[in-house]
């Protein structure tokens, strides 16, 4: 059963391989450092590249991926010293990471916050390997039906968990699923949505789509905090990075928690790191905090957060590589840049793909370890990287945009549409939508599509096939529940601490 | 005001709602056994997103702010710089654009003229190394440049 594994091992053992873990974990946590540049930023900036370069498929996920892992480490530097998250994954470590950089503590909050992020990443990339060849045996039996089913179960529970807005997560759902259906429709050979444009008749493409939505709109966005200064932070010294095991110990209960509860929260279609270490940090709050101290510099309030959205970055592949529906907005975009290489994803990918599926999985073993290598000793190297000056950074994210874009197919016209859907981003988060709904719907529109109109071809129109099967069935009731409960939640929440 | 951003989104959103049906709608299907065919897909992403969209009029969340003045200004002006950058960027060759950009970028982010100036340079000459020569991706040399070459 685990033969997938040893097969990895092989192929992630190679010394290309080897290289580009190490470089993928070197770069992540420089991306993941650097604030405003997130996991999906780096990697929409670095995807283009890594298919030029000829990379094979393995090779090229196993650098993307590691950068994925290797921001989760880094987004805690500049949490912990400027009290600036770097990426979303990070907004809960800033409430008891800076506190402790405040008092002197930042070389110990690295440490501990390190430890933590390896423990969280290790518990959850075992659950990865355990689950996912099970998970692929169910994921043989889908049909058309069952899939477009799990495609409304992950919109489902997205809109659910992710954000602090549900509807505007489903809006921005609609509108990448209504991105996706521009361009020559497959099954008719109907032009949709082309304006008689040939530039489009291909669709928009996937990497024009995330460099214009992510890399653009963060460049007007950056613009904009510069203007109004809020950078000018002052970082805390950071001193010796090292952690003791009695400090290990005494927050190793809540370490193993929020691994757990990241994982399974990975696992869930659609919902990442931010709401792992949000859900992780709160329970931990509720569970150990005795004092109330939370907040004020608690190591547990550090190490819970960090734990959980480690783990919650490689649960998320669980569902990526045998469903093919991604966990998390970031592998929306590592399945994006699979299908660059005609790998279609979907539960055959397991067995029909056991070099790129093993060698991931694999790698992320491997990648683990060299990031905790990396991640205490340097970890005073790397907080120098949050000095660099936006100035610097800005114009060479453009630079990175535009020759990552022209080198698709040295199209000026894909550039330009890269500047338009860069606006339509930035006025996106400018109106408090998140983006990664955007990307989800984006990528799963097309396989929604198609899996909706086969379903209802084999019935012949009938609608009842999509509710025939146990396996659907259940996906449409998980669907409701996870809507459904927490709302009334909620209300009951409310209910009870009125009387 | 607050409140009315949201508004102003879900007019928006109705009126695209409204154009992809329309779009749609006119869409000339030959006979195929997909019983779904193209339209269905579309219409029904615009039924779901004008309800959405009724929704969020009804019950708008906060607005977030805006950019105005010399803000906004800014950032049409570094739109607009971008689109320069596309426009002149075959005709006039990476080397030349990338430098101009990077040196009217960094001064925008507040670098002083000389910083600017001197860090704009490097960056077009380090990238183009770096593209070329590192990664080998062909970039444009600039129209300007070939007659020079080509007299040889």
């Amino acid at each position: 059963m685990f033969d997938f594994l040893i097969q990895g091992f092989g192929v992630a053992l190679t010394p290309l391989n080897l290289g580009l873990a190490f470089l993928g974990a070197l770069l992540g946590t420089l991306f993941g450092a650097l604030p405003g540049i997130g996991p999906i930023n780096g990697i929409a900036i670095l995807m283009p590249l890594a298919y030029t370069l000829g990379l094979p498929a393995e090779s090229a996920l196993i650098l993307l991926a590691g950068i994925y892992t290797g921001s989760e480490y880094g987004g805690r530097m500049s949490s912990i010293l400027l009290n600036v998250p770097g990426d979303a994954g990070a907004v809960m470590t800033t409430l008891d990471g800076h506190p402790l950089a405040k008092k002197g503590l930042a070389g110990p909050a690295l440490g501990l916050s390190a430890v933590s992020s390896f423990i969280g990443a290790t518990v959850a990339i075992i659950g990865l390997t355990l689950f996912a060849p099970l998970l692929a045996i169910v994921a043989v039996k889908f049909g058309p039906a069952e899939f477009f089913g799990l495609m409304i179960f992950a919109f489902a529970s997205m809109s659910a968990m992710m954000g602090k807005d549900p509807l505007k997560t489903l809006i921005g759902a609609v509108l990448g699923v209504l991105i996706s259906t521009v361009g020559v429709d497959s099954g008719t050979g109907v032009l949709r949505f082309t304006f008689d444009m040939p530039e489009l008749y291909d669709g928009i493409d996937f990497v024009v789509m995330i460099i214009g939505l992510f890399a653009v709109s963060e460049i007007l966005l950056m613009l904009e905090h510069a203007f109004r200064h809020d950078q000018d932070a002052e970082m805390a010294p950071v001193g010796r990075v090292m952690v003791k095991m009695s400090e290990v110990m005494y927050c190793k209960w809540a370490i193993l928690r929020s691994s757990v509860i990241g994982f399974v929260i990975g696992v869930l279609p659609g919902t990442g790191a931010s709401v792992a270490s949000a859900v992780a940090y709160t329970t931990e709050k509720r569970i150990s905090d005795h004092d109330n101290s939370f907040g004020t510099g608690n190591m547990r309030g550090l190490a819970a957060p960090e734990a959980a959205n480690n783990a919650s970055a490689a649960g998320s592949f669980v569902p990526m590589l045998t469903l093919g529906i991604p966990g998390s907005g970031t592998t929306a975009i590592l399945l994006g840049a699979l299908m660059l290489y005609n790998i279609n994803p979907g539960p055959m990918m397991f067995s029909e793909q056991p070099v790129v599926v093993g060698g991931l999985i694999a790698s992320l073993y491997i990648g683990n370890v060299m990031l905790l290598l990396l991640n205490l000793p340097l970890a005073g190297v790397f907080a120098r990287v949050l000095q660099v000056p936006r100035w610097i950074l800005v114009p060479s994210v453009a630079i990175l945009a535009f020759v990552g874009v022209y080198q698709l197919n040295s199209d000026l016209m894909a550039i330009y549409l890269m500047l338009v859907i860069g606006v339509f981003g930035y006025l996106l988060r400018k109106f408090g939508f998140s983006l990664a709904p955007v990307v989800l719907g984006f990528v799963l529109g097309g396989l929604m599509e198609e899996n909706l109109r086969r379903a209802l071809s084999i019935s012949g129109g009938d609608i009842a096939i999509l509710f025939q099967s146990g396996l659907s069935i259940g996906l449409w009731i998980a669907a409701a529940l996870v809507v459904l409960v927490p709302m009334f939640a909620g209300k009951f929440k409310a209910k009870f601490q009125k009387t | 005001m607050k409140l009315a951003a949201d508004r102003i989104l879900s007019l928006l959103l109705l009126g695209l709602a409204a154009f992809v049906a329309v779009q749609a709608w006119q869409l000339q299907v030959p006979f195929s056994y997909d019983p779904l065919g193209p339209k269905a897909v579309p219409l029904l992403l615009a039924g779901l997103l004008a309800v959405l969209a009724i929704v969020l009029f009804v019950r708008p969340g906060a607005g977030g702010d805006w950019p105005t003045g010399a803000l906004l200004l800014r950032l049409v002006f570094t739109m607009a710089v971008l689109g320069l950058y596309a426009a002149l960027f075959i005709n006039l060759g990476f080397l030349v654009t990338t430098a101009l950009v990077s040196v009217v970028i960094a001064w925008l982010f507040g670098a002083t003229p000389v910083k600017a100036i001197v860090g704009g340079l490097l960056l077009a000459l380090g990238s183009y190394l770096l593209f070329t020569y590192g990664l080998g991706i062909s970039l444009p040399t600039g129209s300007w440049i070939e007659p020079l070459l080509g007299s040889n």
